[in-house]
């Protein structure tokens, strides 16, 4: 036994000591994840909720002290998209930086009250083929589908044709082809504009061949299902990646099981292309013919303006991404199906102008930044399909574009890091504030009370207020033995409360002694008092 | 003949039980047209089936008719019941996955209890009429039926013993949203296995006897004094609370549950967390996913007397129509309301209501099928009349007051002294006996109308004519003889199915098109893969002509194979 701690004792150290300048492939990932619950076994537990179908592990940590499904929760995702590999180091970093100040006295009282769920990978199927031989943007698990409905599966991978280890694109020259070289920066291919004077005189595909001969290019390779398509929100029925039919997946299923059951949990916060902090989403006032909800409900757009200022101004990040949705994407289904609150960003961004080429802009960005190492020069090749045609490989690299270089990761944890942990602190929280006690005369006695949210947020966002998949709160009192109610009942709901609201309740009670006074719910956390009757 | 019928009686004699041959003397009976008058599986269908009952009933049937049924477990509900199929076709004639199938299956709703007995009467019939009517015996050569009589069975039995369920199965569900898991259900206050109505006597009450029938409740005119308020339900505040019967088993909606235009709770009442939340749906999901060859679906409901048919939300959310899909259900639909008096054709989201996530969605969008959902029972067959339908004047003429639970005097914790009563909870939505063997029987027909339907594919005009070069053209015409398509506008739009496929075996395939026009020679060429011809669809009473250039071969065979159409050959030498 002691033989096998050594190695583990030399790890842990040598994770505390190395600064973060490397993405962690599945591996070292799961490594560093054991580690976090060897090291702090008392405010950590770590878990796997299932293995996704390419045999993967989705790890969940639990921080907190004491009791830790008893009270408000917040749930931090990463690796919801298969490419943002960025998430992933950025949820592992929250959860590693949160434990190694878990004893700072401003940590541990924000832990005694709060429980953290993160799921630093969703997508490690995909996410694993960043650290492979073969380097491309996968968003698919490794179950075998059938994309491109020909009833065949998997049949049209990519090929690496330039040995470089990364799908980029192919150029064939061909008088048919409608693509040309962009006029701002001769190394990015775009549509020809027949309106600005302009012929194409280029076909582009992505690197690889036609291996079914269908006349499409690399359109059913390995896998699979898009975790970040696969929810029930705004879900698209056959739609690429999709799934056969919402959370159709292992690791789907397992997240929404292990989040649904959580009754706790308040707030989602996912690391992805999804944003609400870069730009706050806009209340619009919708028709009522259909039942479906598909903005921002009026009174959590304040809550999201607030949080988003708060993003800006803890991370420094300017402007903001370019707004992505995607059908059955998590981070909206955590909004408008899960009920809860729900704040997304891609974290890292290259500054776009309206209406420009984006890889155009991209370039450029990273030019300016020294990023050197971003794209492949155009090279020919020989090309099985084009066997007579001038044909080149070439193009921005794969992951590029969403993910900055691994020296930036440090920086970018820390900042996200603050930011959550400050949002943190404005959670639900109950009191109750002028309990008096007034004797009416003969043995009765009167009791009234106000609950009061002292948290910034709601005790519950609005858009769960109607969902059956989140508490309503009671607030209930018990008498002893000798007292009744004449007026008011034993148990009874509180209405939602905004942040800083409060709720009014009396009773009338007959006979002396104490009573038990208890409100809340699982979300909000559950408050306690006893009433002395003299 | 009569030998095998004797060598069957004796064998089966041997190996079941007695009870399944109570068949013999012929000399009792006398048969009524469209009926077995003898069958070897007893069955009577004036009564209504316990959970043990239907898997007696599906047992004595797999074991009496061991070539035409089989009888599996799609999975188990959640209490553990199997959720029990049938199989039934000829399985001597080609295999039973790969003829045209047709799905029923009854329940889903526990309180909608004949949609077992309607399943379960459509399995026995076909079985028993199965040697003595060559229609059904040429049916069941070309077609396959799978049968599930209770996709529901923890909620059935719940509902046949102990009292009234929701809607639902019984997974156990937080109605109340207070952390307690039903923990507030009705109570049968009376112990009668009835959760029938409570009313308390009160001056000031909105509700007096009728004069013309003590037993019904009446609302008092304005100005009126009443003599009883009503109270609900049988029940009493378990959890004290403050609200009675608030939280019961079960208390979601198994409709709601599948996986195509499915929504959330607060946009669709009686949904879960997402589809396929209940075991008993996810068992029904993967028999269906590897029955491909399903063509058409009867999903039974109560009550109301109606054929519904699709879509389910205004538009159809993702699922495809078209106008020659759209003729296909109305006339198979109109055909319905012709074999079922009383029955009205209705489209779902239009005359009723909108539903999100339903069973008819999945086998329509997902599954490429032509579906619809019978409403069982209508206060239309009391006295075949739309204009009297008075259940108290049913119950006292007909079933003798069979049907009532005389007000009785209770004491209830939170109102006093009260009464409970009312109609029984197996009249109202279900069938009385006397009228349930015609009414299963009819729809019965419906199914067995709608099965007809599905597509027959036929091959036929098989000629060879030489080309210069020692080259032969192969021509043929495949021909859909049945109103359905092997394709609905969904299965096409999103290639549910593979294409039918035509192949031609013999010879050395140089190339094979689809011939669009004979006359002037246009066709349209295959390139990839020309031994096999790939039809998208093949319409209702459409022939598609089909041409190869061959070097070689004398004898030709061509073969067809459809998911949805099934398979057929033919041969020229």
């Amino acid at each position: 036994m002691k033989f096998l701690l050594l190695p583990l004792i030399l790890f842990i150290g040598c994770f505390r000591l190395t600064a973060q300048n490397q993405y962690n492939n599945f591996s070292t990932m799961s490594q560093k994840i054991d580690a976090l619950g060897k090291e702090y076994p008392s405010s950590c537990t770590v878990k796997s909720i299932v293995k996704t179908a390419g045999g993967k592990d989705i790890w969940v940590i639990s921080i907190g002290n004491d009791d830790k499904d008893n009270k408000p929760g917040i749930a931090v995702f990463g690796g919801v998209e298969g490419n943002h590999i960025l998430g992933k180091e950025l949820a592992l970093g929250f959860a590693g930086s949160l434990l190694k100040e878990s004893k700072s006295p401003e940590i541990k009282g924000l832990l005694d009250k709060i429980t953290f769920y993160v799921f630093p990978d969703v997508s490690p199927d995909a996410t694993e083929q960043f650290f492979s031989d073969l380097k491309y943007e996968r968003m698919v698990n490794a179950r075998s589908t059938d994309n491109d409905r020909d009833f065949v599966t998997d049949e049209d991978p990519y090929e690496d044709l330039n040995k470089d280890g990364l799908i980029t694109l192919i150029r064939v020259k061909d008088p048919s082809g409608q693509y040309t070289e962009s006029k701002e920066d001769k190394r990015v291919m775009v549509k020809a504009d027949l309106s600005d004077g302009q012929a194409g005189g280029y076909l582009v595909y992505s690197e690889g061949v036609d291996n079914d001969k269908d006349g499409s290019f690399n359109e059913d390779g390995e896998g699979g299902v898009d975790f970040n398509r696969n929810f029930t929100y705004n879900y698209e029925a056959y739609g690429l990646n999709a799934g056969l039919y919402p959370v159709s997946e292992a690791e789907t299923k397992a997240v929404a099981d292990f989040l649904f059951d959580k009754f706790n949990i308040y707030a989602v916060f996912t690391f992805g292309p999804q944003d609400n902090l870069g730009q706050p989403w806009k209340f619009s006032d919708r028709s009522y013919s259909d039942r479906r909800i598909t903005s921002i409900m009026k009174t959590d757009e304040p809550v999201n303006k607030m949080v988003s200022d708060k993003y800006h101004e803890i991370t420094g990040a300017k402007g903001a991404p370019v707004a992505k949705t995607s059908p059955g994407n998590f981070m909206e289904w955590a909004y408008y199906h899960y009920g809860r609150y729900s704040f997304g960003t891609p974290a890292w961004w290259f500054p776009l102008e309206k209406g420009k080429n984006e890889e155009v802009a991209f370039l450029k960005f990273a030019e300016k930044n020294k990023m050197n190492d971003v794209f492949v020069p155009w090279t020919e090749i020989k090309h099985p399909d084009f066997p007579d045609k001038k044909t080149e490989v070439g193009g921005i690299k794969p992951f590029a574009m969403i993910n900055p270089p691994a020296d930036t990761l440090g920086d970018l944890i820390t900042k996200n890091y603050k930011f959550i942990t400050a949002i943190a602190l404005m959670h639900p929280e109950l009191e109750f504030l002028d309990l008096k006690t007034e004797n009416a005369g003969e043995n009765v006695f009167r009791i009234t009370l106000k609950v009061h949210n002292r948290g910034l947020f709601a005790t519950c966002a609005e858009i769960g207020e109607d969902n059956d998949w989140t508490r309503i709160m009671r607030i209930s009192l018990v008498p002893g033995n000798g007292q009744s109610f004449l007026s008011g009942k034993k148990v009874q709901m509180i209405n939602r409360l905004e942040g800083d609201q409060s709720a009014e309740f009396s009773w009338l009670i007959s006979g002396k002694g104490s009573l038990k006074l208890t409100a809340g719910a699982l979300n909000t956390g559950t408050i306690n008092s006893t009433i002395e009757l003299k | 003949m009569k030998n095998i019928f004797s060598f069957i009686i004796l064998t089966s004699f041997l190996l079941l039980p007695a009870s399944v041959l109570n068949a013999q003397n012929e000399e009792l009976f006398f048969g009524a047209a469209g009926s077995p008058a003898n069958p070897k599986v007893v069955a009577t269908w004036n009564k209504y089936y316990t959970y043990a009952g239907v898997i007696d009933l599906c047992k004595k049937l797999a074991k009496a008719y061991p070539d035409l049924v089989t009888m599996e477990s799609a999975g188990k509900s959640y209490q553990g019941r199997d959720i029990i199929v049938l199989t039934i076709t000829d399985k001597k004639v080609q295999s039973p996955d790969t003829k045209p199938g047709f799905w029923i299956d009854g329940n889903i709703h526990s309180i909608e209890l004949q949609g077992t007995e309607m399943a379960l009467y459509t399995a026995w019939y076909l079985c028993e009429m199965y040697t003595q009517n060559a229609f059904i015996k040429q049916l069941l050569k070309d077609k396959t039926f799978y049968i599930s009589p209770t996709i529901n069975p923890d909620a059935r039995e719940y509902f046949t013993s102990v009292g009234v369920p929701p809607r639902s199965g019984l997974v156990p569900r937080d109605n109340d949203r207070d952390g307690l898991i039903d923990e507030d259900g009705y109570d049968d206050l009376n112990n009668d296995k009835n959760i029938s109505q409570m009313r308390r006597k009160n001056p000031n009450g909105e509700y007096k006897s009728d004069p013309k029938d003590p037993r019904r409740m009446i609302r008092v005119e304005p100005g009126e004094k009443g003599e009883y308020e009503l109270l609900g339900y049988e029940g009493i505040d378990n959890d004290g609370d403050g609200l009675i019967n608030e939280d019961g088993p079960g208390g979601y909606d198994g409709n709601r549950d599948w996986g195509f235009n499915w929504e959330p709770n607060y946009v669709q009442n009686g949904a879960d967390k997402y589809p396929f939340s209940f075991p008993e749906n996810q068992a029904i999901r993967d028999f269906t996913l590897k029955h491909r060859n399903i063509t058409g679906a009867q999903s039974f409901h109560n009550s109301g007397g109606l054929i519904l048919r699709g879509p389910s939300i205004k538009g159809g959310g993702a699922e495809a129509y078209s106008r020659s899909d759209d003729e296909v259900i109305n006339t198979i639909g109109k055909k319905g309301e012709e074999m079922i008096p009383g029955y009205k054709l209705v489209t779902i989201w239009k005359d009723m209501y909108t539903v999100y996530g339903g069973e008819l969605d999945w086998w329509h969008g997902e599954m490429g099928c032509f579906v619809w959902s019978n409403e069982l029972w209508n206060s239309y067959l009391m006295f075949y009349d739309t204009t009297n339908t008075d259940p108290y004047e049913f119950d006292k003429l007909l079933l003798f007051e069979d049907a009532f639970i005389p007000w009785q005097k209770v004491t209830h914790p939170v109102y006093g002294e009260i009464e409970v009563g009312g109609f029984s909870k197996n009249f109202g939505r279900l069938h009385p006996g006397f009228l349930l063997e015609s009414d299963a029987h009819r729809n019965a027909a419906f199914c067995i109308y709608n099965a007809y339907q599905s597509p027959k594919l036929e091959i036929s005009d098989i000629k060879v004519k030489k080309l210069p070069g020692g080259l032969k053209e192969v021509s043929a015409t495949i021909e859909n003889k049945r109103m359905i398509p092997t394709h609905s506008a969904s299965n096409m739009k999103f290639k549910i199915d593979p294409p039918d496929y035509v192949y031609l075996d013999g010879g050395n395939v140089i190339a094979g098109m689809i011939v669009l026009n004979k006359d002037m020679n246009i066709n349209q060429e295959q390139k990839k893969n020309p031994q096999r011809i790939s039809i998208l669809n093949i319409a209702g009473y459409q022939r598609v002509d089909l041409k190869w250039i061959v070097k070689d071969g004398n004898k030709f065979t061509i073969r067809a194979e459809s998911v949805k159409g099934g398979r057929t050959s033919a041969q020229l030498e």
